[in-house]
């Protein structure tokens, strides 16, 4: 029942009672008393209504306002197309960068291998292998374009993600770091820093001294 | 007393190409008893099943690190007298010094040349 109908239904049955012309002054007192409650309360249930009511509209604004920047994310653009599309090209670097490698080592093996008895033909050897290292550096150009397309992806997510969690206000939160996590950081470091070594390989030597 | 250029060296790193550069170097310099492990794990079993003069070990690996490796090296009667040469990309000066602390001989930072492996093996080896 809403408080609005039961407010109407105590004013209907005390004006039934005053109606009636009834004396007694403690049940008019309480009638009064009676009154000015379903008036309060009347008031109450109505301010409270219109504040769940205002409530309910927020979440629902909310909740849209989520689906619209979710949407906006374009979360299976990015699952089907983006990073496949990233992850085959890292592939392609990682293949392309091995085969090259493998071209050079084997050549430079076999250089190393050959006997330079018969100077004109070692020579000769000698420049066709080199002809075949220039060759196989090529990759660096096709590995260039490749990792730029990765890095494009990357940017694209990155932006995506901070637009999703500014628009709704996401704050970190804080994670228990597993055993094999902390293992990780702890045994398994970083690899190689941007700008070249973090300590110069004489400034470890001095360490060693 | 010159360096035996027969002892076995055993060379570890996950990465294969890495191996063979070293193993290649080392070729050059007079080394011809080269031995590869894939990762500290498979390096422990086979110094634990041989001989070596040297180890020459990449630090991030999994299951067991070089640096763990390292670690097992010098806890071990048999083996902790065995040189250890850290060849890695890792160069925040902490872990240089963990490294040392932990015992390692020497410490290049990747990527090297010729000229600084060939370095580091005189000051752990002697001259050769």
């Amino acid at each position: 029942m809403a408080a609005a109908e039961a407010a109407l239904k105590i004013r209907s049955a005390m004006e039934q009672l005053r109606a009636a012309d009834v004396r007694d002054r403690p049940l008019v007192e309480v009638l009064n008393l009676s009154h000015q409650m379903a008036d309060a309360m009347q008031a109450f249930f109505g301010s409270m209504d219109r504040s769940i009511l205002g409530e309910f509209q927020y979440i629902a604004d909310f909740i849209q306002k989520t689906r619209d920047e979710i949407s906006g994310l374009q979360a299976n653009e990015i699952k089907n197309d983006r990073i496949p599309g990233a992850s085959m090209e890292l592939d392609a670097v990682v293949r392309d960068t091995e085969r090259a490698t493998e071209t050079i080592m084997a050549e430079a093996e076999a250089l190393m291998a050959a006997e330079p008895a018969d100077l004109d033909g070692y020579k000769a050897d000698v420049d066709a292998a080199m002809m075949r290292i220039f060759e196989a550096c090529s990759f660096q150009d096709l590995t260039g374009q490749r990792v730029t397309k990765v890095i494009s992806t990357l940017r694209h997510i990155e932006e995506r993600v901070t637009k999703f969690a500014n628009a709704l206000g996401v704050v970190d939160a804080t994670t228990k770091e597993s055993a094999e996590e902390a293992r990780k950081r702890e045994l398994l470091l970083n690899g190689p820093a941007v700008n070249g070594p973090a300590t110069s390989q004489d400034d470890i030597d001095a360490l060693f001294a | 007393m010159a360096v035996d250029l027969s002892m076995p060296v055993l060379v570890v790193d996950d990465y294969q190409t890495m191996i063979r550069i070293i193993r290649n170097l080392l070729n050059q310099l007079g080394f011809k008893n080269i031995e590869e492990a894939k990762d500290g794990r498979q390096a422990l079993e086979k110094l634990n099943a041989g001989r070596f003069g040297l180890v020459i070990s990449d630090w991030n690996m999994e299951p067991m690190t070089g640096f763990e490796l390292l670690q097992q090296v010098r806890a071990s009667d048999k083996l902790k007298a065995t040189p250890f040469i850290m060849v890695t990309a890792e160069s925040k000066t902490e872990n240089v010094i963990a490294a040392k602390k932990a015992g390692v001989n020497n410490y290049i930072v990747k990527p090297f040349n010729a000229e600084t492996l060939k370095g580091k093996l005189k000051t752990v080896l002697g001259e050769f």
